[in-house]
């Protein structure tokens, strides 16, 4: 077998120097080179004809890839009933290695990893990003005297470790100790890699918690758990109670009907019950709706019921006496300022807010006399039951 | 602009130099159709303006650029006329600019008395009240880079907010450079004074941005930029997250100066530094987490004021690490 991987690399490497080192050693060991025209050395491989061999046909993953195709695009070439998993994806990754001792071709196969991670679902996997950093050779790449350390020392290689930790930046991925370690393995201390990786164990560390309204990682994947999550989200007032209404589950439903029923999640503060019980029948109230709201990557929608804020001569103004709680204020009048020099209001036009109350009225949610909600999210199926 | 274009016409004309005139007129045509004022109709109108100052080859190349050009019946009459009056308007405006600017400084800074504005503690710079506020500001999307989110900006209910609005699609532009896109933002035009100069805001007495906001849940980045005449620091900004929390409510975000971090040409650097708030040129909104949808954001207004709480200076310690050349 020898002689004829001999002759194969002869005929090629007899095209020129140039090049060789990269589209050589990209294509699979046992490439057949068919003898017609010569192509350009930095042609891809995806001309191969397979029909014409000199050598018994390899192994099925190993076999030259067809048109259009990357290098090593084959590895991931599943049969449709195998699910896109992690267990596949590492699999996948662990077949480059076996046959490949030298590891041709790792640059562009760690390129083309990266982009098969989203079908995958793993691009949020650590553990993934480190056995793609684990197919680098290690201790080869790291510079040895200075010239070496000057330069950047294997520029192609530096590219695309970089280029890992860049999607795993983008994914919001925190590297550990074993990326340090294998970083400092294959590139050494002071390379572009290991650079990045102090880089981003820096920013993402002082950048975890700045986020004053956090919301969980993973979302529940049930709507109406999700709608309580978002209603609760958006509701300052700790002490508001959510509400749920949902149709119950239909005798004759089919196999396939989705499990969950006709649903509406609201929820409602104890000083919005207050001002509920406040108002004035004859006064309208309004529904407005629906509004977005963005938890991560997902949206959802509510609707909102308010109704005009009552000019100041009809408003009733409440005085409670001290004695009724004698533990603690009631109303407690704390001024931000040190004296009387002190003035931090912004003098922004409040005369216009006056007007707002006579027209629509600032938005201040009052909750609906009906079924007491202030905050509802709906189905879009119920509108068009309500409808009906 | 004008100004220039008329300048540099009446030269021409002086000095009767036609071919550098003829061959340099479509160029500065060209470029004057960028920066056209609204005032200014037809930038093709100069050489039919050089000609009827008696320049006869001046009137042939003018004639030639008439039939090329759309829509000019007369040009010796109706957008002449209009293009005098126009610069006319624009040489008033900015001597009345000059004339305010010079009274002002009489009264005290920025035309209010100094201890109104020694004493001051907060203060309100964009409001949205009205369309000539919202003609303060820009919006921009990837669409400049071939990308496909939108972006609006309009006034919000009642004319008591700004509403910015769009989609968002991070959908990669097909140039073969460029693998992440979708970002949108809206930036506040440079403050200019008379004859356009450029007059950055000074907030040294400040150290908190105040921002009075209703989102819809997405995290959007406060960008400022400092006033700066070197070309190399064009693209250098001071950057923070801001986070809405989405919901009917109005949202107060406070966010200190000592928190901004510098980056440059969008990515953040190692040597960090304090934000310097004498010469702030412009601020600015960006939307870009990568999540492909639709956005709002309702702006009351922005304004500044001294938190005496907050007593820190800067935010970011430099590590030795990606520095070592500052901890020699």
């Amino acid at each position: 077998m020898s002689w004829a991987q001999g002759i194969l690399l002869a005929r090629s490497l007899s095209r020129g120097w140039r090049g060789i080192c990269g589209t050589i050693l990209m294509r699979a060991p046992f490439s057949q080179v068919p003898s017609q025209a010569p192509r350009g050395l930095h042609c891809s491989t995806a001309t191969h004809n397979s029909d014409s061999s000199l050598v018994p046909s390899p192994p099925e993953p190993l076999r030259g890839p067809t048109k259009a195709l990357s290098p090593h695009e084959e590895l991931f070439r599943q049969s449709p009933d195998v699910a896109r998993d992690k267990a596949t994806f590492v699999r996948a990754v662990q077949n480059f290695g076996q046959h490949n001792v030298h590891k041709r071709g790792h640059v562009d196969f760690i390129y083309l990893a990266l982009r098969k991670m989203r079908e995958y679902g793993v691009e949020q996997d650590l553990a993934v990003y480190n056995l793609l950093l684990d197919i680098f050779p290690k201790e080869v790449f790291r510079p040895r005297n200075i010239f070496q350390r000057i330069f950047i020392h294997y520029p192609r290689q530096q590219e695309c470790g970089v280029a890992v930790l860049e999607q795993m930046e983008n994914h919001g991925v925190m590297p550990n100790k074993e990326t340090e370690f294998l970083l400092i393995q294959i590139f050494g201390r002071k390379s572009h890699p290991m650079l990045k990786f102090v880089r981003m164990r820096l920013w993402f560390s002082r950048f975890k918690n700045v986020n004053p309204f956090p919301v969980p990682r993973d979302l529940p994947q049930d709507p109406v758990d999700l709608a309580r999550l978002g209603l609760r989200h958006i509701e300052p007032d700790l002490s508001a109670r959510v509400t749920v209404y949902q149709m119950p589950p239909s005798k004759d439903s089919t196999g396939t009907a989705d499990p969950t029923e006709q649903y509406i999640v609201g929820i409602q503060s104890p000083d919005q019950q207050a001002a509920l019980a406040r108002h004035n029948p004859a006064r309208p109230i309004f529904v407005e709706g629906p509004f977005s709201l963005w938890l991560h990557n997902k949206c959802v929608y509510y609707h909102i019921l308010r109704a005009e804020l009552v000019p100041p001569e009809e408003r009733e103004v409440g005085e409670i006496p001290e004695e009724w709680n004698l533990y603690y204020p009631m109303q407690l009048d704390l001024d931000y300022g040190r004296s009387g020099w002190d003035d931090y209001e912004f003098d922004i036009n409040e005369a216009s807010t006056g007007e707002l109350q006579a027209s629509s009225g600032l938005e201040e949610p009052f909750p609906p006399p009906l079924n007491g909600q202030e905050e509802e999210e709906d189905d879009p199926q119920r509108h068009q039951q309500g409808q009906s | 602009m004008a100004l220039v274009h008329k300048w540099m016409n009446g030269t021409y004309s002086l000095r009767k130099c036609l071919k550098l005139s003829d061959a340099s007129r479509p160029f500065l045509s060209t470029r004057f159709a960028d920066y056209c004022s609204s005032g200014l109709q037809k930038p093709v109108a100069t050489p039919g303006k050089a000609s009827a100052q008696g320049n006869t080859e001046g009137g042939l190349q003018g004639d030639h650029q008439r039939e090329v050009a759309l829509d000019i019946t007369s040009p010796e009459d109706k957008p002449e006329a209009s293009f005098d009056k126009a610069i006319k308007d624009e040489i008033k405006d900015h001597l009345r600019r000059l004339k305010d600017d010079i009274v002002n400084h009489w009264i005290g800074p920025e035309g209010r008395p100094l201890h109104e504005v020694l004493m001051e503690q907060a203060k309100v710079v964009w409001q949205f009240r009205g369309k000539e506020d919202l003609d303060k500001w820009t919006v921009t999307s990837d669409k400049t880079i071939g990308g496909r989110s939108e972006v609006f900006l309009k006034m919000g209910k009642n004319n008591q907010s700004a509403l910015l609005y769009g989609t968002l699609s991070s959908a990669a532009p097909q140039d073969g450079e460029s693998d992440r896109s979708g970002y949108c933002a809206m930036m506040s035009r440079v403050q200019r004074g008379p004859f356009d100069i450029k007059r950055p805001y000074d907030w040294s007495q400040f150290n908190t941005l105040y921002l009075r906001v209703r989102g819809d849940g997405r995290p959007w980045m406060v960008n400022i930029k400092e006033d700066v005449d070197m070309i190399q620091r064009k693209n250098q900004m001071y950057s923070y997250f801001m986070f809405t929390r989405g919901g009917p409510y109005w949202q107060e975000v406070k966010i200190p100066f000592s928190k901004f971090f510098f980056s440059n040409q969008g990515r953040i650097r190692d040597a960090q530094h304090q934000l310097l708030l004498d010469k702030i040129s412009s601020i600015g909104f960006t939307l870009a987490d990568k999540v492909d949808g639709p956005f709002f954001l309702e702006i009351d207004f922005i304004g500044v004021f001294n938190d005496p709480a907050h007593t820190e200076e800067f935010a970011y310690e430099n590590s030795p690490v990606l520095n070592p050349k500052l901890f020699k």
